[in-house]
């Protein structure tokens, strides 16, 4: 119970405490702060339609989520917030600079890592804060603005994916054991990027490997055999891929179909999103492991962590969908940057300004159902990583990550201030 | 070297599989090139379509039938999701009688610009059908993979490779003969030549050319959705989807010749066996291989490898 | 005859036309007359308006000056979208050259747009360069260059071979540009040189506000110039055997136009439009990927804003792709069936109004013909909606027969 110790309702709304204070609580921490009465705009650019919707759309719903419970607390600083929500279809400049100049205070999103490498700078210049919620390409933040001030990013980047994926299947099969793999990765800078660490960091986990096949089928592509054979000729101890949502079915009832699951052990770093499209007897086949970013919904498992089964009961009697670690996206870009607004009212007595807004979101802990976060003084989040073995089970009727292996963001990510390639080649 | 031949043979079965679909879309493109003298532009889109309505067809079939078991249950489902198939690529025989007749069919004495304009107009309409319809999140017919899949093919071979793609081989076997006894035997098919070759004569001769380009037309989209019922089992239905195989299929058929059927079934091959090749041999090279193929067969055979319609079907 | 070619004229008329044009070509200044009753104003060589078509030629330019006044009314109306919109005008503008005069269509113009477009990107990038106008004349620079070895490669064949050639091109580039790092591959790479992580203009360096309207205003000025240089092109002898080749290029060849040569000359013009307008986007955009820039989908658009706007006219292509950009921006936000909406509004330009907007404004158009019909007499609205009742009806009647026949074989 946050109240009891100190927090505010808006804190234990987000963190998904549900036994929050009654009656003889003061009401919102803030009360006499001096602060508009206009609700809060907030605008969401994510993919609505198009295949990275599956990923999108959980992202929106998880935002969604998050702000009626902000709502149902009274609001930030008595406050509502009200979101606007835009697809991005490569407009994720032109979406941004139309929420500012509708006069949204903050805005989150986009999805893609394209999206956000032509937004940084453009919310640099703009200076609304944007909370990323994925696009979570390791340089963003090393080359593409190395100093940023409005910019953030809530969810766990490549780096620290493809880490936890290296770690996962060295506990998993150990070292010794791995003396090859292979990649089958989507065709742009994500996959390139999440292949090109996962390499380095099974190299320097494991020892020298041989790389048997280096595969970049196109995003949807409908055909991925070709990939498929090799592996199987090949038969690379460990097959790392970071395809997400319908290539995920796609390469795994293929996968299945040639029988490539006998050859090697898939590992995918975000596998689980196609959790609602995969089908019982391809997962049981496969015995994949799988990444799920910054959140597994059934972690810890077996119902004792009550945040995690209200907001997973709630994402489902809402939306009919199993939540994802993009759905975590959403509610926990929206719930950084409340949190911090909140205590920035609270410093300053009225409403903030964005610099003061970025200031307080600067080094900046918070809770969610999935846990504690952090928004790195690199205006990067850092939150533990999940990992699991994807198996099935017959009462969710849907694929669960069983035996969960959490990865603390020191086990992950660099350092701050530390390029991500230099500090994994100086393990 | 056994390992090494397998693997070469599967690779190059692969590439069959992926050249037969490809002949399926380019058939109808070049079809409708050659006698209608069209460039239809929404073709992606009916192959899209027809991939869209086959998610129906066969959630419907899966529910009747379901996992089938032992060779009568088995034999009995790849008889159903054969002819869910076709039923799926003939909703489109209706759909392109109608957008030739009402939108094609003013258009055929104007400048061409304009039929590009209007089937570019129709493939949009026709995406956001697709949306209005299924949605935004893709369609799948997963069971029918699996179900067909567990049908033992190629094991009797030694060779590891999922019976659906041999099923879509031995039909596009099938189709590729049937078109061709079509056009070089049957009276309606070499009418259909005569009109591609000499439309006036043609009319001359009591040909109802009205009825022929109907016809023709139909016969693209009907193969075009065939496609993508039969491109639809192993991966999914969404609404980009036609994009790709249009551009594909433009490739295929420069290569072929433009309105040559022989040329699209030889350019659908090569492509589909190339490429695959080309990803095997190295992978970056996906995107561009096709196209690579496209410009050095145009250095050497300008007019693509077989020339024109008509004379040779 | 059919409604895009030329309404009938009456000798009296042509014999005004032709004295019209003597006048029109005596001489560069200035001048006024009046003829039969109508007023005339010669503004240069070559250049004659009636008072209404001056007036209306002025509008056009002070909204399209006016363009960041406009957008700022609204936040439903983004100026970098009208931007984009005037960009891809331009390069649709180049296009036009092949397309109107020589009746190719190229289905790959894109790259020249996306080498503009990559070349500043580049430039600014891996050498920080900063000069607004180095960028942009590199820009012109290699999309030119680019035209000239893609047209050298295409143009030896024509009709459909060309097109899907130019579209291969097209791809092609594209999958480079996806493929290599240094190129950004799908991530892009963005136009931010120098300290002020921008693009300066002489010099000056602009905050971010300043900066787009800057930007604005030197890409009207480069529009103004290469409609003038386009306009200039058009009338003049090569311009005129362009259009001959484009009637009959074996007639043309016969009378002795150089056609292989001039063809390409031609496609490197639209080049140089194509690079122009992409070095602009970069600047723009201040962020270049293969997606929006080299996608064959992006060639289509620029050839369907040609048409749009009416591919028989200089300035239609500029207005199409306006109107396009603006259509799909504002539609996005009133249904998510915009890609429809847009369909059906190619659609309509097929049948309703093919000589695009701006065609269908000048004199003898189908659209004007009705708007007068329709002004004389409303009613007639109800005769045109009968008509086209009866049309699709019939075409139905016949789909089905047709149908029954293939499929019952009945005769």
């Amino acid at each position: 119970m946050l109240g009891a110790v100190g927090g505010t309702a808006l804190a234990a709304a987000l963190a998904g405490c549900s036994t929050l204070l009654d009656g003889d609580d003061e009401g919102p921490a803030n009360g006499d702060a001096d602060v508009p009465d206009e609700p809060i705009q907030a605008g969401l650019q994510t993919f609505t339609e198009g295949p990275a919707a599956v990923l999108g759309l959980q992202a929106q719903y998880g935002a969604e989520i998050a702000i009626q419970r902000i709502n149902d607390a009274g609001g930030i600083a008595g406050r509502q917030m009200e979101l606007d929500v835009a697809h991005e279809a490569d407009a994720a400049v032109e979406n941004y600079t139309q929420f500012v100049d509708q006069g949204k205070d903050v805005t989150f999103g986009p999805i893609s890592s394209g999206g956000h490498a032509a937004l940084a700078p453009e919310v640099e210049s703009q200076g609304v804060v944007n909370v990323g919620t994925d696009g979570t390409v390791t340089t963003l933040y090393e080359d593409t603005v190395p100093d940023p001030t409005y910019s953030f990013r809530f969810q766990n980047y490549d780096v620290m994916e493809c880490v936890t994926a290296a770690r996962e299947a060295v506990s998993r099969i150990g070292a010794d054991n791995i003396d090859s793999i292979a990649g089958i990765n989507p065709n742009y800078s994500f996959g390139q990027d999440e292949w090109k660490f996962f390499k380095l960091a099974i190299q320097q986990l494991v020892g020298d490997v041989e790389i048997v096949h280096e595969g970049f089928p196109d995003l949807l592509a409908d055909d991925m055999s070709t990939h498929i054979t090799e592996v199987n000729n090949g038969e690379p101890d460990v097959t790392f891929t970071s395809v997400w949502g319908g290539d995920v079915t796609t390469l795994m009832n293929q996968a299945a179909a040639n029988d490539m699951f006998d050859n090697t052990q898939l590992v995918g770093s975000i596998l689980y999103s196609a959790v609602d499209e995969l089908s019982q007897d391809v997962v049981e086949q496969a015995q994949a492991f799988s990444g799920s970013r910054n959140w597994y919904w059934d972690f810890p498992s077996g119902n004792r962590w009550s945040p995690n089964a209200d907001l997973s009961q709630e994402a489902r009697d809402q939306y009919d969908i199993v939540p994802t670690a993009h759905f975590m996206s959403g509610y926990g870009a929206v719930t950084a940057w409340a949190t911090a607004t909140e205590k920035a009212v609270d410093l300053t007595g009225g409403w903030p300004s964005q610099e003061q807004i970025a200031r307080s979101l600067e080094d900046h802990g918070f809770h969610t159902p999935a846990g504690y976060h952090v928004m790195g003084s690199d205006h990067q989040g850092k939150s533990n990583a999940y990992s699991g073995r994807l198996e099935w089970d017959d009462d969710a009727d849907s694929a669960v990550l069983e035996d969960v292996n959490v990865f603390t963001p020191q086990e992950v990510a660099p350092p701050i201030g530390t390029d991500a390639e230099e500090w994994v080649n100086s393990w | 070297m056994v390992v090494d031949v397998a693997n070469f043979a599967t690779h190059t079965l692969n590439g069959l599989q992926y050249g037969f679909i490809l002949f399926l879309i380019a058939s109808g493109l070049t079809i409708i090139l050659g006698i209608l003298d069209v460039l239809n532009l929404a073709h992606g889109e009916l192959y899209a379509v027809g991939a869209y309505v086959a998610s129906s067809v066969f959630g419907y079939v899966t529910g009747i039938l379901a996992s089938p078991e032992g060779v009568a249950g088995l034999a009995v489902f790849l008889v159903v999701a054969l002819i869910a198939a076709v039923v799926a690529a003939a909703v489109l025989i209706p759909l392109g009688i109608a957008l030739e007749s009402l939108f094609l069919r003013p258009l055929y004495e104007r400048n061409e610009v304009y039929q590009l304009v209007l089937t570019f107009g129709l493939l949009l309409v026709l995406k956001d059908v697709n949306k209005f319809i299924w949605g935004v999140r893709s369609v799948r017919a997963s069971e029918i993979y699996s179900g067909i899949n567990a049908i033992p093919a190629a094991e009797f071979v030694g060779l590891n490779f999922p019976t659906f793609k041999i099923v879509i081989i031995v039909v596009g076997a099938t189709v590729v003969l049937g078109l061709f006894y079509f056009f070089n035997r049957t009276k309606t098919g070499r009418i259909i030549r005569a009109t591609a070759i000499d439309r006036e004569m043609a009319t001359a001769i009591g040909v109802s050319t009205d009825r022929t380009f109907t016809l023709v037309f139909a016969m693209g989209a009907f193969f075009a959705g065939f496609a993508g019922a039969m491109a639809l089992p192993q991966s999914q239905a969404t609404l980009e989807m036609g994009a790709n195989p249009l551009v594909l299929s433009f490739v295929v058929i420069v290569i072929g010749g433009l309105g040559s059927l022989r040329g699209a079934f030889v350019g659908a091959m090569i492509v589909g066996l190339l490429s695959r090749w080309a990803v095997w041999q190295y992978p970056p090279a996906e995107i561009a291989a096709p196209f690579a193929i496209m410009a050095l067969i145009l250095l050497v055979k300008p007019n693509g490898l077989f020339g024109t319609w008509g004379e040779t079907a | 005859m059919s409604e895009d070619e030329a309404t009938e004229e009456t000798e009296a008329t042509d014999a005004t036309r032709r004295s019209l044009e003597d006048w029109g070509r005596a001489s560069y200044v200035p001048a006024t007359r009046t003829q039969d009753g109508d007023r005339y104003l010669r503004v240069t060589r070559g250049m004659v308006l009636t008072p209404l078509r001056l007036v209306g030629w002025l509008a056009l330019f002070v909204l399209f000056v006016a363009i960041p006044d406009i957008a700022s009314l609204s936040p439903g109306i983004q100026q970098r979208v009208l931007h984009q919109g005037v960009l891809f005008g331009l390069a649709a503008v180049g296009l036009n050259v092949l397309l109107r005069h020589t009746k190719l269509v190229s289905f790959g113009h894109a790259a020249f747009f996306g080498t503009g477009a990559y070349t500043a990107a580049v430039l600014a990038t891996h050498f920080d360069v900063t000069s607004m106008v180095l960028l942009l004349a590199a820009a012109t620079l290699l999309g030119t260059l680019m035209a000239g070895v893609i047209g050298f490669l295409s143009l030896r064949h024509t009709g459909l071979y060309f097109s899907l050639l130019t579209l291969a091109f097209g791809q092609l580039l594209y999958a480079i540009a996806n493929g290599q790092s240094v190129l950004g591959g799908s991530d892009g790479l963005s136009v931010r040189p120098g300290e002020a992580n921008r693009a300066t203009l002489f010099g000056a360096e602009f905050g971010a506000d300043v900066y787009s309207v800057v930007v604005y205003y030197l890409t009207v000025l480069v529009v103004v110039v290469a409609l003038f240089v386009m306009w200039r092109i058009v009338n003049s002898p090569f311009g005129k055997a362009l259009d001959a080749i484009g009637q009959d290029r074996t007639r043309a060849q016969f009378i002795g136009i150089p056609v292989r040569k001039y063809v390409l000359a031609a496609f490197v013009l639209s080049g140089v439009y194509g690079g122009v307008a992409g070095g602009m986007y970069g600047l723009v955009q201040q962020h270049v990927r293969p997606e929006s820039t080299l996608y064959f989908l992006r060639s289509g658009e620029i050839l369907f804003m040609a048409i749009l706007g009416g591919f028989g006219t200089l300035v239609g292509p500029l207005v199409g792709g306006v109107v396009l950009v603006f259509l799909q921006d504002v539609g996005r936000d009133f249904t998510s069936y915009f890609d429809a909406l847009t369909g059906v509004v190619l659609i309509l330009l097929v049948f309703g109004f093919p000589r695009g907007i701006v065609g269908s404004l000048q004199s003898g158009s189908g659209l004007r013909q009705r708007a007068s019909a329709f002004v004389d007499d409303p009613t007639v609205v109800g005769d045109w909606v009968e008509n086209a009742v009866v049309a699709t009806t019939a075409a139905l009647a016949r789909a089905k027969q047709n149908l029954w026949i293939l499929v019952f074989g009945v005769r």
